[in-house]
């Protein structure tokens, strides 16, 4: 990092520049809108604004106030939590356990990689065949299996499994295959060398693989947390709006129906700004504890 | 592997292309046709349209035949955006006005959710053009064209009436041992024969409280008012009407607390429960006339089905059912003041409003025409009993919850399934519908 | 995603477990990840050539004699152009991922290998705009984009723009951070060594770094252009006429035509999803034979 290549900086401008007059363009810039927004009264999608609240705060106040909201943030933490643990975790663990094979990993990687090259909406239409009360796969295999009473799966004993299971399995192909590229930058050499030094199974995890992939490992993690503040088509094609009773909301679903079908746009870009000061938040903390390391 | 999997998927795939190049050549023709149409005519302009004909909307079919017999006889060309009816499509179509991104003819509700686009000027009055077009809308009695309640003038051309009545599987009801109903059916009897139906272990009802009350919500607040308090709105949960509101919203509750909707009603959606019906696993629902091509399509045999009054109890006789003509087609400012434009979006809403085309639209007598709907020749044994039923209606009132706003009505309905479940109360909702005002 | 059949014989630690229980077990717990992945598409495209009642009944099934129909396949091809709307996806998705990965690539190196006032701002506004969500941002954008007149016009080609440019946008931040997150974990010395024979930073850019960090931008790549793909909402929103319609766009058109045919849905998602499986299946394999030899020499 200190290498005298770097040290003039006019190049700079040519690699930063592009890029982000791109995001200033279509993402900052509306993003300031939204903002702006919040402290406004707007009533319709394309209108300007009546005015601004009164007090201005309004929205902000009304974000304590209201229970879906409440519901919304714990479902989407809980969401986050899970994501890390399960999409992390079992990307981390197959990534592992197919440096470990010589067979087939062609095939592998190949196969795990099929849920994410469907669309969302064509994975929330597979699923809710899957989870159909009426004749849905889960519930035909139970009654070959004999059950009697089909489960409504969607109710409200089970809809955070129903929510959560299609989210989690769709994403582990995609960290799995972020942590595979990551294994695959790792020079042979280094185990080689450790081959030499006696380290082998667990030790070579343990002291290679994993400090090797910190980086990587961090970049998956800031993707899970900002990614689960914003899922929303598969919940929102399985779950409709907030079902069971209001009880499913994630602050994706949450903020598009208050935008798009409530019509409350000042509210829903209220709730923008939470998803975003929430993310930016977690993710600055988790680049505290597990600083990136440059090499 | 990966080789056999690619082989195996492009086989499927190549299959199913052979399907689609063995079925298209038809369309590909008639495009051919009225693209040579379109080169003889003189300046063939484009026209960009949205309706609410598109999705699963019963009358796609007779509305894409309706507009590509336009493209033919003029030359012209339709850009169609239709998309389904519900507060998705609203939201999107007002945001494209008030962009001025919006189309130049638009099928639309003439109700409140059109005060707008009436106050911002932004779509042309009947009369307005009436002054350049006499014969415009002539086919129609004016009195029925559906006057906007922002200003009382006509601005849009109705097609078709709707209705809403109450759909049934004459099938389960036989295998239950129940009479199909007719015009005298009263509440109580209905109540009694969907505990028999429930008590041989079938669905009464096919409804999703979670998506669609909407119907339910309609009929049980007309039974206990009037056809001239419909129309009208409470001010509070409190006044004559909010009463009339709250009794109704608890009838819902009495009917979910029996066991009469299905056992998933508040997590299954519409679609869902209607498929109940096709499967002869629940036997009433109430929906409006658009959903006889769903039974059109969907049920094994259409002769299992018919379409009857929805059960009437206190002030409302049972043949008084809700309909009218709450959508027709406008002509925005922006096309009106294109001269490139306006004689060919006239001539567009004349074509789709004539005698002949709104007499395919749906089986239904309520019509604005002055010569009325001309019948079918090939009418099923379902669309004859929903022609039946509007002929000998006494009375019909419009659909309350059309006065509302957007975002109040989207309020409300979201919270029928909590007064159901009794998480809230009938007034509180209510209350809380009313207080939106924006 | 990249693979190494090709420098297998360096790796040690591959050959060392072979044939052992530990082996066997790591066959099975990978092969029933796998099934998870296979089953429902195997099951998708069995009933998508079934009746639309059988679903529902009988879905285990192989559709075989009396079961087996192509009449979901006919009706979604006469109902909607499935070729011009393969052609449209192809080209909005394509130029998404090519722009993206070059101004990416470009804006993660600056960021990883340059040490300058306000990095650490842009730092954080890139991972703050992975969060906005394209709800909040798509009205602005739409209106702005209207003021230019590219959306809501008659042309094809105007109204793939409206889905490029802001595609292009919200593709940006995540590919940034993970070439950033690759490119920190590369060794500076082959950057050093370069510099010392005379290149300037675009040629080690262009020269070094790509060829090094070949997975990572294939990696960038794939999913660029798969979210392009799959990106309903943006396409949604700018794609009004069916002479503009995508794929995954078209897929949303039969389903809501379908209502509850659950063999037509069947029939659509195959449609969409299997043309971009048969291109990753091929496409891997050219990918993998470019970085296994860039991982190598570098």
């Amino acid at each position: 990092m200190n290498s005298t290549i770097y040290k003039k900086k006019s190049p700079l401008a040519v690699f930063l520049i592009p890029a982000f007059l791109f995001m200033a363009l279509f993402l900052y810039y509306p993003f300031a809108m939204n903002i702006y927004n919040s402290f406004c009264n707007i009533t319709g999608l394309g209108t300007a604004a009546v005015g601004f609240n009164s007090p201005w705060y309004l929205n902000y106040t009304k974000l304590f106030r209201d229970p879906i909201m409440n519901t919304a943030l714990v479902n989407t933490m809980l969401l986050m939590l899970l994501t890390i643990i399960f999409q992390v975790g079992i990307a981390l663990l197959l990534a592992l356990l197919i440096d470990n094979i010589r067979k087939g990993t062609q095939f592998f990687r190949t196969v795990y990689f099929f849920p994410i090259v469907i669309s969302a909406t064509a994975l929330g239409l597979l699923f809710n065949l899957i989870f159909l009360y009426d004749g849905g796969m889960v519930n035909q295999l139970l009654t070959k299996f004999g059950a009697t009473d089909m489960i409504d799966w969607k109710d409200e004993i089970h809809y955070l499994f129903t929510m959560m299971t299609p989210v989690m399995w769709q994403y582990v192909g995609f960290y799995f295959v972020i942590i595979v590229t990551g294994l695959n930058n790792i020079s042979p050499d280094i185990y080689e060398a450790a081959e030499i030094d006696g380290a082998s199974g667990f030790k070579r995890v343990r002291y290679i693989s994993l400090p090797l992939l910190h980086n990587v490992l961090i970049t998956c993690l800031i993707l899970a947390v900002t990614g689960a503040l914003k899922v929303f088509d598969l919940p929102w094609i399985m779950m409709g709006a907030g079902m069971p009773m209001d009880k499913s909301w994630l602050t994706g679903t949450y903020m598009y129906n208050q935008t798009f079908t409530m019509g409350d746009v000042d509210y829903g870009s209220t709730i923008a700004i939470v998803i975003v000061v929430i993310g930016v938040v977690i993710s600055q903390i988790a680049n505290r504890i597990f600083k990136e390391k440059d090499y | 592997m990966k080789r056999v999997i690619a082989l195996v998927l492009t086989m499927a795939l190549s299959g199913a292309m052979l399907v689609g190049c063995q079925s298209t050549p038809a369309p590909a023709a008639s495009q051919a046709a009225s693209q040579a149409a379109s080169s003889e005519a003189a300046k063939p302009v484009e026209i960009t349209v949205v309706t609410s004909y598109g999705g699963d909307d019963g009358n796609r079919a007779n509305y894409e035949s309706a507009y590509k017999a336009y493209e033919t006889a003029t030359g012209n060309t339709v850009k169609d955006a239709s998309g389904t009816s519900n507060e998705e499509w609203k939201s999107k179509i007002m945001a494209d006005f008030e962009t001025g991104a919006e189309p130049d003819v638009l099928f639309y509700f003439n109700g409140v959710d059109a005060n707008k686009l009436v106050q911002g000027g932004k779509v042309v009055s009947i009369d307005e053009i009436r002054k350049t077009y006499p014969d415009y809308a002539s086919n129609m009695r004016d009195d029925l064209l559906g006057a906007s309640p922002a200003d009382g003038k006509n601005y849009s051309v109705p097609v078709n009436g709707y209705w809403e009545g109450l759909f049934i599987n004459k099938k389960v009801l036989k295998d239950c041992g129940v009479e199909v109903p007719g015009a005298d059916y009263t509440w109580d009897q209905f109540l009694k024969d969907c505990e028999t139906i429930k008590s041989k272990g079938i669905t009464p009802i096919a409804c999703s409280l979670q998506e669609v009350p909407h119907y339910w919500f309609e009929y049980c607040v007309f039974n206990h008012g009037t056809l001239a308090t419909h129309t009208k709105l409470p001010a509070s949960s409190t006044d004559e009407i909010g009463k009339v509101w709250t009794d109704g919203l608890n009838d819902i509750k009495t009917l979910y607390t029996k066991g009469y909707f299905p056992k998933n009603t508040t997590t299954a959606t519409d679609a869902e429960t209607f498929q109940l019906m096709a499967d002869d696993k629940a036997a009433f629902a109430i929906d409006g006339s658009w959903k006889i091509g769903w039974f059109q399509e969907n049920a094994k045999s259409i002769d299992d089905f018919t379409v009857t009054y929805v059960p009437g109890e206190n002030g409302r006789k049972s043949t008084d059912i809700i309909g009218g003509l709450s959508m027709g087609y406008y002509i925005t400012q922006k096309a009106w003041s294109d001269p490139a434009k306006q004689k060919a979006c006239v001539d567009f809403v004349k074509a789709m409003t004539t005698d002949e085309v709104v007499s395919t639209f749906g089986a239904t007598a309520v019509t604005a025409l002055k010569n009325g709907t001309a019948a079918k020749s090939d009418t099923d044994s379902l669309e004859k009993a929903a022609m039946a039923m509007t002929k000998g209606a006494t009375g019909i009132a419009p659909a309350t919850q059309d006065g509302l706003i957007q975002t109040a009505r989207t309020a409300l309905f979201a919270d029928i399934k909590n007064i159901a479940t009794g998480k809230t109360t009938a007034e509180k909702a209510i209350d809380a519908c009313l207080a939106i005002k924006s | 995603m990249h693979t190494a059949n090709t420098q297998e014989p360096a790796r040690p630690h591959g050959v060392r477990r072979r044939g052992k229980p530990g082996e066997i077990l790591i066959y099975i717990v990978l092969s029933l990840w796998a099934v998870t992945t296979i089953y429902p598409f195997l099951w998708v495209i069995m009933n998508s050539f079934k009746l639309k009642g059988l679903i529902r009944s009988d879905s285990f099934s192989v559709p075989v004699g009396d079961s087996f129909t192509l009449d979901n396949y006919k009706t979604a091809f006469d109902r909607v152009d499935i070729f011009g709307a393969y052609k449209n996806s192809l080209v909005i998705s394509i130029t998404v991922t090519v722009v993206v990965v070059l101004l990416a690539g470009f804006a993660a190196y600056g960021m990883a290998r340059y040490q300058f006032r306000g990095r650490n701002i842009l730092h954080s506004l890139i991972i703050a705009s992975m969060m906005f969500p394209v709800f909040s941002t798509i009205i602005p954008v739409f209106r702005m984009m209207f003021g230019w007149h590219i959306v809501n016009t008659n042309s094809v080609a105007l109204s793939q723009l409206s889905v490029i440019l802001p595609q292009i946008a919200g593709n940006l931040s995540f590919a940034i951070v993970v070439l950033m997150g690759f490119m920190r974990g590369l060794p500076i010395d082959l950057e050093e060594a370069a510099y010392l024979e005379g290149y300037n930073v675009y040629q080690i850019f262009f020269k070094v770094i790509v060829p090094i960090a070949k997975p990572s931008f294939a990696t960038v790549a794939i999913f660029t252009f798969l979210w392009s793909y799959n990106d309903l909402f943006t396409q949604m929103f700018f794609l009004r006429y069916k002479d503009a319609f995508t794929i995954t766009r078209l897929l949303n058109e039969i389903t809501s035509i379908a209502g509850v045919n659950y063999g037509l849905m069947a029939a659509a998602v195959v449609l969409v999803v299997v043309p971009v499986l048969v291109v990753y299946i091929f496409l891997q394999k050219n990918i993998i034979k470019g970085m296994t030899a860039g991982a190598i020499k570098g």
